[in-house]
């Protein structure tokens, strides 16, 4: 019977079952169908889970930075206020901004987070041009501080950490800084290390008998000797920090330290292009703790993604070398003096 | 029960399928990043340059000959390797965090003695030697050491002494302009002229010229301009062709070739451009150009060979280039290796 073409369990006639028996068979066929139905989505929501997991646990240092390093905003708030501004609305996604790179000692000289800022670059990028901008601020720069004192610049972060910083910076270029990002000595050795090195030409060789015996050591006021040869080639973190922190044989003093800081950002840069977002778990791990920044995580990723596309002959360098400045002898401290009627136009015309 | 069976496995596979998205993003990481570089076997494909090499690869002394390597010696910190006339002896640098000395040693790279004795207890009393060059007749060494110093200013001069003498009848011979590096790569020719590298303040930062001198501590001439930024000198086997890196201030360098006279350049003619080319070195023959460049985003150095059809630039007597290249493209010797860029190449 079951294979006369004309059966049905509807049709009490042809099957003699009763028909309430039939539609307890056919509810009990489809609840075996939908429960199937359930247990196949319920598989494949948990394999989705279970997926997610995975992800969310090998992206799980990004989280916990993205929570604790980045988007602190209360920085760029305290310096909007520290020069009698308002913080400016975050600039739409496209539009051009300036971040301040600052680069500290965080050896154990001094207290945490009172350190020196041994670089402050601004950096102007605007994603619709693919056009850069790097202007180095030379650390001995005597201006008035934010926190009322007139000393070197360099020392803005350790009277009143980034918002400080952030606000001299403001007040003395008449500059808006929409962000900054701060790293430690370490966090650079580190950096450069997880990006596998950086490639670069040495521009001459880089000689100092007195180079600071200050990182991971038991007494931080030591001295330790250091050569980097000139000519192309591959610089681990250690030997990048040697070449972007030694100055006491160069001719050029800070200023070719600068020149020196923008070189290996830019070799960094040209290495971040060649990275990729699973790339990212190890790298932040290795500046946990070195890194700040008020940039969210979707500036950085912006950031990331300009870094990828702006050509290298389209990053405009500049230092503040004579005439911009000058060496000037402040009673205990050798310093530069800032030439403001030079600074300013270039400052306007290029971080309008 | 098959359908318990089938849930149950499910249930179970859910965390090994987590895990299989762990490892498969962690598998999607950079490649470059965690690039190792292997120890010198052979050059891959097995390519014979004419000839022997001296190559440096992490403080290591590799001789290069009929496509491959044989470490010589213990591994140590060595680094700028020079040959002697008779290819019997080789003078190298061994550097630690504070000095940096000059060996002499045998053609298997066992050392024979230590040439210079600069380590001592007092930090800015010790000194860098760097670039060792063995004079024509096999008497002299010349070097970069880092002698006189004032204070913060360490700049390296090129200094001579006699191969088989004490360091202290070592003798400067030329006079570095002050808190620029100095001068290096010293290339000793005949008659007692020197060519090397002044590294000297320009308009736009600290750059490097090809000087010649004829006498030592001698003002001397230099040979390129400073714009041009060019260093890493290397004389043809018959003295009449230099080849050198000219970067220009920029982060590449150009691989130009040059006729020389003994006493003047005539016209630069680039024969590779861009990249971070280094240590040219000519082959023994002139037939062509060995040089190191970084290859893919790992950075590690490796060697190549840019070989001449016919020769590069024929060195007229007035010391005009009158030949085109007429070259082939430049050939990848190593592949996964990580030669040291610092260090000339040594070729004979």
């Amino acid at each position: 019977m079951q294979s006369d073409p004309n059966f049905s369990p509807m049709n009490p006639a042809l099957t003699g079952t009763p028909p309430e028996a039939a539609i307890r068979r056919l509810r009990a066929s489809r609840r075996r169908q939908w429960s199937t139905v359930l247990t196949v989505v319920l598989v494949l929501l948990g394999f989705l889970v279970s997926g997610a997991a995975g992800a969310v646990v090998y992206f799980w240092p990004v989280l916990m930075a993205g929570y604790q390093q980045t988007g602190q905003v209360s920085d760029i708030k305290a310096a909007a206020s520290a020069v009698a501004q308002s913080p400016a609305a975050v600039p739409p996604a496209g539009a051009a901004f300036t971040v301040l790179l600052l680069g500290s000692d965080d050896d154990s000289k001094f207290p945490a987070d009172h350190v020196l800022t041994q670089s402050m670059i601004l950096v102007r990028v605007d994603p619709s041009a693919r056009q850069v901008t790097m202007l180095s601020i030379p650390r001995d720069l005597w201006v008035p501080l934010s926190t009322g004192t007139t000393e070197k610049i360099d020392g803005a972060y350790s009277h009143g950490k980034a918002a400080a910083a952030l606000a001299t910076v403001e007040k003395n270029f008449h500059v808006h800084i929409d962000d900054y990002a701060w790293i430690g000595l370490k966090g650079l050795i580190k950096l450069i290390d997880q990006v596998g090195g950086v490639d670069l030409v040495v521009s001459n060789p880089v000689l100092d008998d007195f180079y600071p015996s200050d990182i991971d050591v038991r007494n931080p006021y030591g001295y330790t000797r250091v050569a980097v040869l000139p000519g192309a080639q591959h610089l681990d973190g250690m030997h990048a920090l040697q070449y972007v922190r030694s100055r006491h044989n160069d001719l050029q003093s800070d200023f070719g330290r600068s020149y020196r800081q923008q070189q290996v950002l830019l070799a960094l840069r040209a290495k971040a292009s060649g990275l990729n977002p699973t790339d990212l778990p190890d790298l932040v791990s290795a500046v946990s703790g070195e890194f700040k920044t008020s940039m969210g995580l979707s500036r950085l990723r912006e950031l990331l993604g300009i870094a990828q596309q702006v050509d290298f002959s389209r990053i405009r360098q500049i230092i503040l070398t004579p005439p911009y400045t000058s060496s000037g002898q402040i009673p205990g401290h050798s310093a530069l003096n800032p030439h403001w009627d030079l600074i300013l136009p270039l400052v306007r015309q290029y971080f309008p | 029960m098959m359908r318990k069976l089938a849930l149950v496995l499910a249930i179970a596979l859910m965390p090994a399928f987590g895990f299989g998205v762990y490892t498969y993003l962690g598998s999607l990481k950079t490649k470059a990043v965690r690039a190792t570089a292997v120890k010198p076997v052979e050059t891959k494909p097995k390519f014979a340059l004419p000839g022997t090499m001296i190559v440096i690869q992490d403080g290591g002394l590799y001789k290069l000959s009929g496509g491959t390597f044989t470490e010589l010696g213990k591994a140590g910190s060595w680094s700028q390797v020079a040959v002697s006339p008779d290819h019997t002896k080789l003078v190298a640098v061994s550097q630690n965090s504070l000095a940096s000395e000059l060996s002499l040693l045998g053609s298997d790279g066992h050392v024979i003695k230590q040439l210079t004795h600069d380590r001592v207890a007092i930090l800015d009393a010790n000194h860098w030697a760097f670039y060792p060059r063995i004079s024509l007749d096999g008497k002299t060494v010349y070097y970069s050491f880092d002698q006189p110093k004032r204070g913060y200013q360490v700049d390296l001069a090129v200094w001579s002494m006699p191969l088989n003498g004490p360091q202290a009848q070592a003798r400067r011979m030329t006079t570095p302009n002050d808190h620029t590096g100095g001068d290096v790569t010293p290339i000793p020719l005949s008659g007692g002229a020197l060519l090397y590298v002044k590294y000297t303040l320009g308009a736009t930062g600290i750059a490097s010229q090809i000087w010649l001198q004829s006498r030592p501590l001698t003002a001397g001439t230099a040979l390129t301009d400073l714009a041009s930024d060019c260093n890493q000198p290397s004389l043809s086997p018959d003295g009449k062709q230099l080849a050198m890196i000219c970067t220009s201030g920029k982060q590449s360098g150009r691989l130009v070739v040059a006729p020389f006279d003994g006493r003047r350049l005539g016209p630069m003619r680039t024969v590779l451009a861009g990249g971070l080319n280094a240590a040219p070195a000519w082959a023994p023959d002139g037939s062509g150009l060995a040089y190191l460049a970084p290859t893919g985003a790992g950075g590690h150095f490796q060697l190549w060979w840019l070989p001449f059809a016919v020769p590069a630039v024929s060195a007229s007597p007035s010391g005009s280039a009158t030949a085109p290249a007429g070259r082939l493209a430049p050939k990848q010797v190593t592949t996964d290796v990580d030669l040291t860029p610092t260090t000339p190449l040594v070729w004979y």
